[in-house]
């Protein structure tokens, strides 16, 4: 990676841009988890929608989901465990890109089932396939970011002294 | 030892001291990081564990009790599960042969339908029809609702009924062929000479489909599964949780 002589402009921003990731991403996965959490039956159907998972898996994800997604928002937008949640939250949403792209590829018309609903579609609806997929990665992308320089501004992590790289003193070497 | 040079070993030993506490702080923040973390992680964890506990709990099925009610026939292709003498409450289920949805509230709550007849609280109505209007899914759910019209008797109709949503196909492919359902049949304890015949030239489709148009327009049905309870259509998040949907049902009942 580049050494980090970084101008005190860079030092400044970096900071607040991953604040904005981080509410961003978690405000994001709040939302989807928060449509889908009333209704597990729901979550099940649409994860088998996507006939990539064997049939007790796709169960078992369809419950976790949701709650998964709202407590990794949650930590996101307080800025708790920031690497550690902006990590899974990067895995999940490129996890969802590749769901998204196999439905695709495989010829299913299906909702995506992100943000609640989800499963086959009617006769007069279409896909939206790639919508979803640049959405998705651009969220992969705000989860690099926040995972590359945690935790940001108004983040529990440094309140707590948790903050890994922005620590102020002694530890300036990149990882 | 001149006075200067005691002065500076003092310093040094100052100096010294304070490193050596520099570097106990050092080792108390880093233990309460390392605790607060760990802390954080272990709520964190906790909190999806107890979610994921919570949504499959509300999902759990309830385990068959015991024998079934008696199920009738229908001239209509639908099915009347109910002991003798009960009239209602009514639980009316309409449901598709292929939809995921409808698959899964038999996994979830078919259970619960079950016994809520065998115990005299209802009486259920199964109504086969086909919501679909594309292909392949549509002439799937056709012939698996031929199929089940071609069952005359109630309890090979019902273990019937309950392997085509099991072994309910892909909505992408052509499934519910002629062979497999005829071997479900078999499975369900169907041996009327007339069954292979009435599959293989799916002779009820029309009558079915006429049924099914009919049906959901005076119910004015949307989706399936749809299920009502005396009339009125029963939500999801109680028809997929099998301990509320006893609760209401049973009151229904009193």
């Amino acid at each position: 990676m580049a050494a980090s002589p970084t101008s005190p402009w860079a030092r400044t921003a970096i900071p607040w841009v991953t604040t904005v990731a981080r509410l961003v991403l978690g405000g994001v996965l709040i939302a989807a988890g928060a449509l889908k959490i009333g209704n597990p039956a729901d979550s099940v159907v649409a994860v088998k929608a996507y006939q990539l998972l064997p049939e007790s898996i796709a169960v078992a994800v369809g419950y976790a989901l949701p709650i998964l997604e709202i407590v990794v928002g949650v930590l996101l937008v307080v800025g708790l465990l920031t690497r550690v949640a902006a990590v899974i939250a990067g895995l999940l949403m490129f996890a969802f890109v590749f769901g998204i792209a196999w439905a695709w590829a495989k010829g299913l018309r299906i909702d995506c089932g992100c943000f609640g609903g989800g499963g086959q579609l009617g006769a007069g609806q279409e896909p939206t396939y790639l919508l979803d997929i640049l959405r998705d990665f651009g969220l992969v992308l705000l989860g690099a970011w926040t995972a590359r320089f945690p935790p940001g501004r108004f983040a529990l992590d440094g309140a707590l002294g948790l903050g890994g790289d922005t620590h102020h003193d002694g530890d300036e070497g990149d990882d | 030892m001149g006075k200067g040079e005691r002065t500076k070993t003092q310093t040094q030993s100052a100096r010294e001291k304070i490193k050596a506490q520099q570097a106990a702080q050092r080792t108390r923040d880093k233990r309460r990081k390392t605790v607060t973390y760990v802390t954080a992680g272990a709520v964190a964890v906790a909190a999806v564990g107890l979610g994921w506990w919570y949504a499959a709990s509300i999902s759990r099925s309830e385990e068959a009790t015991g024998a079934l009610a008696p199920i009738t026939v229908q001239p209509d292709g639908t099915a009347v599960m109910a002991q003798s003498g009960v009239t209602k409450p009514v639980v009316d289920i309409y449901e598709d042969f292929q939809c995921p949805a409808c698959k899964e509230l038999e996994r979830v709550s078919g259970q619960t339908f079950k016994n809520l007849a065998a115990e005299g609280k209802a009486k259920v109505v199964f109504h086969p029809i086909t919501i679909f209007s594309q292909e392949p899914t549509k002439s799937n759910s056709v012939r698996a609702a031929n199929a089940a019209r071609c069952v005359a008797d109630g309890k090979q109709w019902l273990a019937f009924h309950d392997l085509l949503f099991k072994n309910q196909p892909s909505e992408t492919v052509e499934g519910f062929k002629p062979d497999q359902l005829l071997q479900w049949g078999t499975d369900a304890g169907v041996t009327a000479p007339g069954f292979e015949q009435c599959v293989t030239s799916n002779k009820n489709a029309e009558a079915h489909l006429a049924y099914s148009k009919k049906i959901s327009d005076e119910q004015k049905l949307t989706h399936t599964p749809t299920v009502k309870l005396n009339g009125k259509e029963i939500d999801n998040p109680v028809l997929f949780s099998p301990s509320q949907l006893r609760k209401e049902i049973s009151e229904a009942a009193k």
